[in-house]
Order: structure tokens, then C-alpha cells, then sequence
């Protein structure tokens, strides 16, 4: 390139009052091909964008340099004004001359501006030798796989296709509902979970763009966000879809692990879904003997909140369906005690405070802040040791039966999607999110989306409310049809490519292969994500990044020297 | 890219709610009309200094958000703004609904405006800072801060001299581009849109209504958002935990947990859901910014569900020592320059007293007052307490007895900001979809 124009913002005081802005654009002024320079108080603002458009047209500027903040910024703001006037935008490049330059210098304003003149000569060497390209678009198989179908999976599954788009729900068991299937009533307004449930199948079952797949796995996967190819138990051939959400939910920590609380070894100390079962058939006996126990005691936290030995984190589910057993529990065996135990009483939702403190004002459940240290049988009785911290004193219950909340870890088969899928986990094995304030849907994958218990342990409202919000951004990528890539993406010289498979090797993203007949190395640009690992290993240079050329970086970093 | 600008969203509220569900439309091809009350977007999450679990800054997660918000092109901003009236067009509400929004005057003509920020320099009143929660200074003519977006100033008309006394006029006289109007008239506007969403957020319990803590007249004791203002680098101390009475440094600081909240006899009977989690960040980032000071958080339970949040209070105990007292704070009192901080510890059972140099109160969460007005304009449902109502709470959390009009936020009760952003979508999926049905989701290349 030839003609080149730089713009220098002030950022109001941002940039000028540390960097001599005058000072900059006289020294730049002057540099080889830089036909035009100026500064304005605020490049970003619309007569800013104005003052650079026109001064393309009129100097005919074949490329930019726009000294301002950190390119996450505004790059794209500049690269639009330029475009608009037939700049191509990747001939658009940002200085960061304030989040690099001065915010960091603002006690040394002489060399501050020496940085800034330097930082922008840089990126002048830069667009000297970009090239223009163009926006890389890929068509989006418009068919969605939800994984799972519990309610998070029915709901996002139901969401999709609701919109006109086809769902293939896959579901491991041979049945759906997921653990809301398992449950008696709801809290906080003690509804029957088949109530809410039946309806909510009845509509995926009987939509006609929902297909159910039920006794069935992923056995393979590949592709990337738009076109994914997948292939599952129980159907011949592979299937394309563009997206997938995974709602795999949870499962409970074995009772094995807690040998604290009998690890398994006692009949009457059961798991909250025993208990549940008990509920739902309208019967309460011991497992031990079939007599209606007079005592229950509940113990929260079974495994949870204890990072010396079990799982670090807090479940968050159980506080508020233990108060709902203890409630059910008073309800049908009136005369019956119900104690729990528990560290913090976790009752976050509307209705759900209120609903705890009726369950131990009205239903008279006793709770008990205090861990329980060990659980011991003796002649069918459960003795249940522990300490009622509120008292300060040692405490033992003899009961009848013992439900244990146990930890919700994650669901069956999510090790092994997670390894077929390429999709990343967080250190307890849950799917992890993007970023967990602004992007909880999302995970590391591109087009692969997170819903429900998968993520973290979540009850059926917030579940419900995820799996909506993931199918958003499923409709979203439908609505568009197409995926659209950025265009700097490695490319192969093909003359200098040996074929030596170093970039096949070391890509992080799969987007490296192998020629199929030739001996060539070759890029899938919709997988590419221009970390340049490819770049820096190839030991003949056939593979470069585009506008990031080892000619480009050598002339940039001799303008720093 | 297929666009259908003309299936259009109202999304009433710009904070972090309204904020997802306008770029989850928008980016979907289909416009959106986003009005938000003040003069720039962003919510309360602007006000924050860092978030949990990760300390994330809060403008710097933020930022990129809103500048998206403020440059995409199907979305229209319409800020310093209030919704005068909705209606259905037709009876029926699939029509659509027209929308009546008054847009209060600037006296600044925003398109000549550059953002320049000389007129708040040359400004010569000083008052105090609503979104500094009053701990600091904004001038007569003023953006909420230097990220806003947009970045253009209003003039606070009570206390502009020129409004006042008729004159002053510096900032016409400074301004380069002779963009200042002290003639501008509100404006009606005139929208028809297919569906709404409303994402109009929360405010805190004001501390007047707390009378056990000082009824918000106790120098020294303030509530939390102001302490995010304290803590926040662009805020009116640079970051700095000075306390208000005379700019020192507090050395014992007690923060307290369910002011207003959890207290059916008093005040309000649910939970806040967010408060537990922001304390336990506020006492971490108070002592990462006072190495020798001491925290106390007095609360009822540690109420720290969601990922990483347990581990996150553990840390705030362990590593930053942190002292969790469990039990409800009596009263404060003011002696000798310092607040009396007397309350119950129940684990201990016996009486204490700190002498705090600060308190931060960490108030209920209430709908905002907007929520209210507008739920009796579409005929929504509320509680008790005025917090939207959905459909139906398991299976229907965005939906209301309106079809077409959607619920995204805390408008439906406490949330944090990762359940926001999930419900925010929850929205912006119900409008897709219809928006889809309604344009015939295409379904060529399902292959």
C-alpha cells in the first residue's frame, strides 16, 4: 500500500492529556506513505467517523491506522465508517495508544508520546502490507440435537421447534422426564410433578418436527458450529445439524463415599430419591422392615461443601426439596418427627423463604444447624451423631430412618460427551461456561450450547429459564443461516508445503488436516481461530496467517527498534 | 445475513436484562426499540466496581456490551426516556402493540453533540451524584459516566443557573459544535412494535425505611451499591475506601447482611438472593484494598449457591479472614467518631459490640417503581410485594398472561447476574420464535 492516512484520537482528556497528540500526528506525518494525519478529540464519535471517511475519499487512502483505545473497542466501529465509503476493512488497522500507552505512562508524558509515535509507525508497517479480504460465510444446517430429556432438554427441544426448526432429542434412558419424572410434588406449591411434567412431554412427543430418540448415545461427532455431523446408536447413518444444546442434568454422589453415614451398608439410611419414590407411591416404610418410621431425620450437604473430602461446592437444590420431603413427610405420617440437618439454610427464589419458614412453623420440622459426624445402627435403631452449633452442644438422635442429600454431580455420560464433543468441563466435571456473568449459555465450543443441571446444579425454574435462553441462541443462529467467520485465518502456500504434518499436530483447534490424496497440509477456516501455532511451527513458512505475514511482523517490529 | 426489521421489540429497561434480550433479537436479524430511563445504557451492573466469583471489572466485562448495544444497526436507542402508553393496536394482541414514549428534553441537540465533555468541565454547579449514590459530585449538565453510552450530556434543569436565574450559559459558550438547546421541548415518539419485553430491574430498600440502622442519617453508614461506588476506579474516590464522614481510611469494617429482607414482621419476608454473595466480594475487595483492615459480615445463613460461589465465601473467610458473625445486628450507634455496630451472636450466643469505623447494609431488593406503573398498563399481574408475575413459575418463567409480552430480569424477582443474562435469553427466545412463526422459519439446507 501506498497511501496511507492515520487518525489520532484524544479520547477527551483519555489520550491528550497524557500523550502529546500534536506532537504525534507532525512526527507521523512525515513517515514514508503517510499521506494524511490529523487528530480529533473523538475519533469514535459520528463527526469523527465523517473526518475519516471524507479523508479517504479525498487523499484516495488505500489503508488506515486509527490511533485510539484497545481495539476491542471500536475496532469494528472504524472498520464500518471505512467500508462505507469502499475501504476494505481489513485495511483498517487500530494504535491502541490508550489502554497501551497512556493509561499506563501518565506520569511520563515525554515518553509516552515517543511510545505512541513509535506504537503507531508500527502499525503503519502493518497496513502497508494488508491485503484486503473478505468476510468468511459458512450455511448453517438448520436442525438442532438437544442432549437429554429431562425438563431442560424437553423445554429447549420444545423452544426450537416451537420457532419451525427440526430437533432430533436424544435421550439415554428409555424414558423422558429426567429426574422431575422421579419427583412426588413440587415446592413451594406442593403441585404433582406429573402435572407439570405430562403436558410438557405430551407436546415434544406429538410435535411433528421433534424427533425422539430414546435408548440412545452419540457415537460420533465432528464438523464445527453450523454443520456438525453426528452420528447415533440406533440410527444407520450419520445426521448433519447445525447446533446442539447439552441438557445430560445430574446424578447424585454414591452413598458409597460417605462411609460416615453407613456408605450404603444401613437400609434405612436412603437417598433423597429412594424417599422421593416413597412419596410418589403414597407409602413411607423403612426399606429395613416395612414399619412407618416415627423418626426421619434429614442430613444436608451429604458430600457437598466439603472440599477436604468430598465435593467443594454446594449443591443448591437441596434445601428447598428437603423442606418439601420434611413437609410431605409430617403431612403423611402426622404423628411423626422430622429433624434436619443443616449448615445455611439456601432458600433463593420467590416463595421459596416463605415456604421453608412454613415448613417449620406450620409443618413443625425441627432444624438442626450443625453437620452430622457420624451415622452408627444398632438393633434397627439409627443412632445419628452430630453437633447443634447454635446450642454449642454434642447432640445424638435415634431414628428411624435417615435421607441423606446427597451431592449433585454430573450427569451420567457427560465425561464421555464432553470427550467426543470436544467441549470443555470445569474442575468438578460440569460443562463450562463462556464466561459465568455474561455468557452462562454458552460453552467453549461454538455452536454447542449448555442448558439446565449440565451446567451446575439448578432446579426446574432456573433450568427451565436456561434452557430458554439457550435455545435463543440456537434460533438466533437459525434465524441468520449462516456462520460468519473472520477472514485472517492460516492459509498453505502450496508450493512450499512438504506435507510434514507439524501444523496438523500441534493446531489446538482441529482445524489443521492433512491433503486427502496430496502431500499437503490444509486449513478449515470455519475451525481456524488465528492463534498462529501453525505459523511459528512450519519449518518451510508454507503456513502464514493472513495480514499477520512474517514479512509484516519483521517490518513492524523494526519500526519499534 | 436475512433481516426482518420490520418484526420489531420494545424492551423496556436497558440493564443487563434488557441489554442480552436486544443483541439476542437483533443479532437474529429482527429490530429492536430499547428505551431506557436514563440518559445512557447500562443498569445497575454500571455501577458495580468488580464482580463475583471471578473479580472481573465490572465497566470492563460491561463496556464492550454496551458499545455493541449503542452501534447496532437494528438496534434503536432511545434513552432519557419513559414509556407514556402501550396498547394493542387491536383487540387481539398478535397485531402488535402501539407504544407512546416521552423522551425528556437534553437541551443538548445530541446529533451536533460530539461527547466531547467540555461543557462539564466549564459547568460551574456542583451537585450531588445520584449514580455515585451521592458520595460524589456530577455538574448541572452531566453523564452518568465517562463509558456512557451514548456519550452525550443532559442538563439537570433545577439546577442549571440558566434554568434558574436565566444566566450563566457557559456551557453554550464552550460548546464547540453549538450543540446546547436550552429551547428543546419533550418529545413524544410514536413505535409500533410485535412484542414487548419488560427488563426494568430493581432499586434497594432505601435506608431511611431501616431506622435500626441509622434510617439512612448515620454518617458513615451507607449501603451497598455506594460501597461498589467506593470501590469502583472511575468512582468518586478513585477507588480508594475512604469513609465519607472524613476521608480516612476505616480500619473495622461491618458489613450487614438482610437489612429489610428475611423480616415478614418489620419488613419484607423473602430473600434478596444477591447479597450474600456481593458481601463476601465487597469485604474480599475492602481487604485486598486495606491489607490490615478487619471485615465482619454479620448474616443469618451463607447463602452461596451457584458455581464456584461456596468456594468463593470459603475464600473470603480463609484467605482474606474475613469474620462471619452469625446473627441479626440490634442497632447502630454514633459515639466518638466511630458507628457501634451491637448485635447477637447466635453461634456463641453471647451479646457483641464492634466499634466500626464504616457499615455497609446490604438492603432488600424491591421492583423498581417502573415496573409497577407499567404492569398496570398492560394489565400484568404483580405479588405482594409488586415483583412481576410469570405465567407460571416452573415451566413458563418469561411469559406473562399477555401473549406477546415477556419478562426478563429482576423485574420477576431477585437475580443475579448470570440468571439474568439466562432469563434475559429465556425472553429473547419467546420473541424469536414468534417472530419466526410469523416470517415462516426457513429450513432449506436441513440436510
Amino acid at each position: 500500500m501506498a497511501r496511507i492516512g492515520v487518525f489520532v484520537c484524544h479520547c477527551g482528556l483519555n489520550i491528550a492529556g497524557t500523550v502529546n497528540v500534536q506532537r504525534v500526528v507532525e512526527s507521523v506525518r512525515s513517515y514514508p506513505d503517510v499521506v494524511f494525519a490529523t487528530d480529533y478529540r473523538y475519533m469514535c464519535s459520528d463527526p469523527g467517523q465523517t473526518l475519516i471517511r471524507q479523508a479517504i475519499i479525498e487523499y484516495g487512502l488505500d489503508g488506515i491506522v486509527v490511533a485510539a483505545c484497545s481495539p476491542t473497542m471500536h475496532e469494528t466501529t472504524f472498520r464500518k465508517a471505512a467500508a462505507a465509503v469502499g475501504l476494505n476493512p481489513y485495511c483498517v488497522e487500530i494504535a491502541n495508544i490508550r489502554e497501551q500507552v497512556a493509561w499506563p505512562h501518565q506520569s511520563e508524558p515525554d515518553k509516552a508520546t515517543e511510545k505512541a509515535i513509535e506504537t503507531i509507525a508500527s502499525i503503519v508497517e502493518k497496513v502497508r502490507y494488508d491485503e484486503p479480504l473478505e468476510l468468511l460465510t459458512f450455511p448453517v444446517t438448520r436442525r438442532a440435537l438437544v442432549i437429554g430429556g429431562g425438563v431442560a432438554g424437553l423445554t429447549a427441544a420444545l423452544e426450537i421447534a416451537n420457532a419451525g426448526y427440526p430437533v432430533i432429542l436424544v435421550e439415554r434412558s428409555e424414558r423422558l422426564g429426567g429426574h422431575v419424572a422421579q419427583l412426588s410434588y413440587l415446592y413451594p406449591d406442593f403441585d404433582a410433578s406429573e402435572a407439570l411434567l405430562k403436558p410438557l412431554i405430551e407436546a415434544v412427543t406429538g410435535h411433528p418436527l421433534i424427533h425422539v430418540l430414546t435408548n440412545s448415545v452419540l457415537t460420533g461427532w465432528e464438523g464445527q458450529a453450523g454443520n456438525f455431523t453426528v452420528t447415533l446408536r440406533g440410527i444407520p447413518s450419520p445426521i448433519k445439524v447445525g447446533a446442539a444444546i447439552l441438557a445430560t442434568g445430574f446424578k447424585l454422589y454414591a452413598q458409597q463415599h460417605l462411609p460416615e453415614y453407613g456408605g450404603g451398608r444401613y437400609p434405612d439410611v436412603i437417598d433423597s430419591l429412594k424417599f422421593e419414590a416413597m412419596l410418589k407411591a403414597g407409602e413411607i416404610r423403612r426399606p429395613s422392615d416395612g414399619r412407618v418410621p416415627q423418626e426421619v431425620v434429614w442430613v444436608q450437604c451429604a458430600g457437598s461443601r466439603d472440599p477436604a473430602s468430598h465435593c467443594p461446592y454446594c449443591s443448591k437444590i437441596c434445601c428447598m426439596y428437603v423442606a418439601r420431603q420434611a413437609a410431605l413427610y409430617r403431612r403423611a405420617v402426622p404423628e411423626g418427627q422430622a429433624y434436619v440437618f443443616y449448615i445455611d439454610i439456601r432458600s433463593q427464589g420467590r416463595g421459596y423463604e416463605e415456604f421453608v419458614r412454613q415448613v417449620m412453623e406450620e409443618y413443625e420440622v425441627v432444624y438442626l444447624r450443625g453437620k452430622v459426624s457420624k451415622i452408627i445402627e444398632r438393633n434397627g435403631v439409627l443412632e445419628v451423631w452430630g453437633a447443634d452449633t447454635l446450642s454449642g452442644q454434642a447432640l445424638h438422635l435415634n431414628a428411624d430412618l435417615v435421607i441423606l442429600a446427597l451431592a449433585a454431580i454430573p450427569g451420567a455420560g457427560s465425561e464421555a460427551l464432553a470427550h467426543l464433543m470436544r467441549v470443555a468441563t470445569d474442575e468438578s466435571g460440569f460443562f463450562a461456561e463462556v464466561h459465568p456473568k455474561l455468557r452462562p449459555v454458552e460453552s467453549f465450543t461454538a455452536g454447542i450450547y449448555l442448558a439446565g443441571a449440565a451446567q451446575f446444579p439448578k432446579d426446574i425454574r432456573e433450568s427451565v429459564a436456561q434452557a430458554t435462553g439457550a435455545a435463543a441462541k440456537v434460533l438466533q443462529l437459525f434465524a441468520r443461516g449462516e456462520m460468519v467467520a473472520e477472514p485472517n485465518v492460516a492459509t498453505v502456500d502450496e508450493e512450499l508445503c512438504a506435507g510434514c504434518g507439524r501444523c496438523v499436530e500441534i493446531c489446538p483447534y482441529d482445524a489443521r488436516a492433512m491433503h486427502a490424496w496430496k502431500t499437503l497440509a490444509t486449513v478449515n477456516a470455519a475451525l481456524c481461530q488465528s492463534c498462529g501455532a501453525c505459523a511459528v511451527v512450519c519449518p518451510n513458512k508454507a503456513t502464514t496467517i493472513k495480514n499477520l505475514s512474517p514479512r509484516q511482523v519483521m517490518a513492524m517490529v523494526e519500526a519499534l527498534l | 445475513m436475512k433481516q426482518s426489521p420490520s418484526l420489531r421489540a420494545l424492551i423496556v429497561g436497558a440493564g443487563i436484562a434488557g441489554m442480552q434480550a436486544a443483541l439476542e433479537i437483533a443479532n437474529a436479524g429482527y429490530g429492536v426499540v430499547l428505551v431506557e430511563r436514563l440518559p445512557s445504557i447500562g443498569g445497575r451492573m454500571a455501577q458495580l466496581s468488580e464482580t463475583f466469583p471471578t473479580l472481573d471489572c465490572a465497566q470492563c466485562i460491561l463496556t464492550p456490551r454496551t458499545v455493541e448495544v449503542g452501534h447496532h444497526p437494528l438496534i434503536e436507542l432511545i434513552t432519557y426516556s419513559e414509556i407514556k402508553d402501550i396498547r394493542p393496536i387491536q383487540a387481539d394482541e398478535r397485531a402488535g402493540f402501539r407504544v407512546l414514549i416521552h423522551r425528556h428534553p437534553a437541551y443538548v441537540n445530541w446529533d451536533v453533540c460530539t461527547g466531547c465533555g467540555y461543557c462539564q468541565e466549564k459547568c460551574p454547579v456542583r451537585v450531588d451524584s445520584e449514580f455515585e449514590r451521592n458520595l460524589g459530585k456530577r455538574k448541572a449538565i452531566y453523564t452518568l459516566s465517562p463509558q456512557a453510552v451514548p456519550n452525550k450530556p443532559v442538563i439537570d434543569r433545577q439546577h442549571c443557573i440558566f434554568f434558574q436565574r436565566g444566566k450563566c450559559r457557559a456551557c453554550e459558550r464552550f460548546c464547540p459544535t453549538g450543540a446546547i438547546d436550552y429551547t428543546q421541548e419533550a418529545q413524544l415518539v410514536e413505535v409500533e412494535v410485535q412484542a414487548v419485553i419488560l427488563a426494568t430491574g430493581y432499586e434497594l430498600y432505601d435506608l431511611s425505611r431501616l431506622p435500626e440502622y441509622g434510617g439512612g442519617r448515620m454518617v458513615d453508614v451507607i449501603d451497598a451499591l455506594a460501597f461498589e461506588r467506593l470501590l469502583s476506579a472511575s468512582g468518586p474516590t478513585a477507588g480508594k475506601i475512604l469513609r465519607p464522614s472524613d476521608g480516612t481510611v476505616p480500619r473495622e469494617v461491618v458489613f450487614i447482611q438482610c437489612a429489610g429482607s428475611r423480616d415478614p414482621e418489620r419488613h419484607l419476608p423473602y430473600c434478596s438472593k444477591i447479597c450474600c454473595m456481593y458481601a463476601a466480594k465487597q469485604a474480599m475487595l475492602y481487604r485486598h484494598r486495606v491489607h490490615d483492615g478487619q471485615a465482619y459480615v454479620f448474616y443469618i445463613d451463607v447463602r452461596a449457591a451457584g458455581k464456584r460461589y461456596d468456594e468463593f465465601t470459603q475464600r473470603a473467610m480463609e484467605e482474606e479472614n474475613v469474620l462471619y458473625l452469625r446473627g441479626k445486628v440490634s442497632r447502630l450507634m454514633r459515639r466518638d467518631g466511630k458507628v457501634h455496630v451491637l448485635g447477637a451472636d447466635t453461634l456463641s450466643g453471647r451479646q457483641i459490640e464492634i466499634a466500626a469505623d464504616m457499615v455497609v447494609v446490604a438492603p432488600a431488593m424491591l421492583p423498581h417503581p417502573e415496573t409497577r406503573r407499567l404492569a398496570g398498563m398492560l394489565g400484568l399481574p404483580t405479588d405482594e410485594h409488586g415483583w412481576l408475575l410469570p405465567l407460571e413459575p416452573q415451566l413458563h418463567p418469561v411469559e406473562t398472561i399477555r401473549p406477546g409480552v415477556f419478562l426478563a430480569g429482576t423485574v420477576t424477582g431477585p437475580m443475579d447476574i448470570p440468571e439474568t443474562v439466562a432469563h434475559a435469553g429465556g425472553a429473547a427466545a419467546k420473541v424469536l420464535s414468534m417472530f419466526l412463526r410469523q416470517t415462516g422459519a426457513l429450513v432449506e439446507g436441513a440436510g
